[in-house]
């Protein structure tokens, strides 16, 4: 991870959807992001959230990589929801599913780790270059 | 008669012909405490706001109470899916008739108030979506400040939700109890994602399908419908909220 990654653990639950938005928020000011992709980090992790099921504690971790993307991946989550929540319905994108929700707000989804039947999502959204 | 344990629904429908035909109130208490843990599961999801999740529950139990009185047999739709929005509404509107406002500091509710009209006008401005750092500047505040105002905006509210931050606002059906009425008998019907689409007003589906079907930006949608990025974010979170809010648990 590199040194200006942020990680966040806070309790799951609804309740501590503010707390989460408010972390999103403060990194992507770091990251110059504009307001619609903020705004689309914190749905993707809004409905992450509520779609697939937390353990009692949920971790965040942000970070810039290179090539200019801000990653971040949420965890741990149980893996049969979020496969249920992101299964391809193959109704050629008809369905508004979490699948589609991510497809449009992130540029790029994918499912790491998978571990005791549970698994770490992690999301990007590229910046591209541009003026501080 | 099959033979083993008869499946969930067949038990259910057969407990509602005793009650609804029989008048077998035995059959309704155990409709009640076989579907109480949808009831706990629709719950936890207004966890959180200043009432305790007991609390929540009762008023959840009402509505399942209400949807087993209420149930038509001849509409042949699982209870599960008949009794989750009535749940949901009960909740819904237990909340709103306490008139429960989170209390917002003074100073974030104005800088809220003037965040809108600063967003549009730098997009304007600027051909794009500004930053938060754009934003702060412009209205002589940190960008701590602004990420907070911003989720004071947030804070739930029996307004904020169908009230735009000029004071606009949406004929909201879920606020009224006729048209909440006329939503559970549309949802009733449905029992997959998709048709909970159907469930929105039309604008919030226009603006739904603009967004995650055409791939139109927050600020391409605010133009053509009229309306803030602001409140289009707002409109897309509730949306999607409340599409799964009318799904029966583990549909998807």
């Amino acid at each position: 991870m590199s040194p200006e990654a942020v990680e966040l653990e806070t309790p799951s639950g609804l309740e501590w959807a503010p707390v989460i938005r408010l972390v999103v928020g403060g990194f992507a000011d770091r990251a110059h992001l504009r307001f619609d992709e903020l705004d689309d980090l914190q749905l993707a992790i809004e409905r992450l959230l509520a779609e697939a099921e937390a353990e009692d504690r949920v971790r965040l971790s942000f970070e810039l990589v290179d090539g200019g993307a801000v990653r971040l991946r949420v965890g741990p989550l149980n893996e049969q929801s979020v496969a249920a929540a992101l299964r391809d319905s193959g109704r050629g994108g008809e369905e508004l599913n979490l699948r589609r929700v991510l497809d449009t707000v992130v540029d790029s989804f994918d499912v790491e780790g998978v571990r005791d039947g549970k698994v770490v999502v992690r999301l990007d959204k590229l910046v591209p270059a541009r003026e501080a | 008669m099959s033979s083993g344990v008869p499946m969930s629904s067949d038990y259910d429908r057969e407990l509602l012909r005793r009650y609804h035909l029989e008048g077998d109130h035995a059959a309704r208490q155990i409709l009640v405490e076989r579907h109480l843990p949808l009831v706990r599961s629709l719950a936890r999801r207004y966890a959180g706001r200043g009432e305790s999740l007991e609390d929540i529950e009762q008023v959840g139990a009402i509505g399942l109470i209400k949807a087993i009185d209420r149930y038509e047999l001849d509409r042949g739709v699982a209870l599960t899916t008949y009794a989750t929005p009535n749940v949901v509404g009960e909740i819904k509107r237990h909340f709103r008739d306490k008139g429960w406002t989170i209390r917002i500091p003074r100073g974030l509710q104005e800088l809220n108030a003037q965040m809108s009209k600063t967003i549009e006008g730098l997009t304007g401005s600027l051909g794009r979506s500004p930053t938060v750092a754009e934003i702060a500047r412009e209205l002589h505040a940190t960008p701590e400040q602004v990420l907070e105002a911003l989720e004071a905006g947030s804070a739930y509210s029996p307004m904020s939700l169908s009230v735009g931050p000029s004071g606009e606002t949406t004929a909201d059906p879920l606020d009224t109890l006729g048209a909440e009425d006329e939503g559970y008998e549309r949802s009733e019907e449905r029992a997959s994602l998709e048709p909970a689409l159907h469930t929105l007003p039309p604008r919030d589906q226009e603006i739904l399908r603009k967004r995650f079907q055409e791939g139109l930006t927050q600020t391409q949608i605010a133009e053509q419908v009229g309306i803030s990025q602001m409140h289009v974010s707002r409109l897309i979170r509730k949306s999607l909220a409340r599409m799964r809010d009318e799904m029966a648990p583990g549909m998807i």
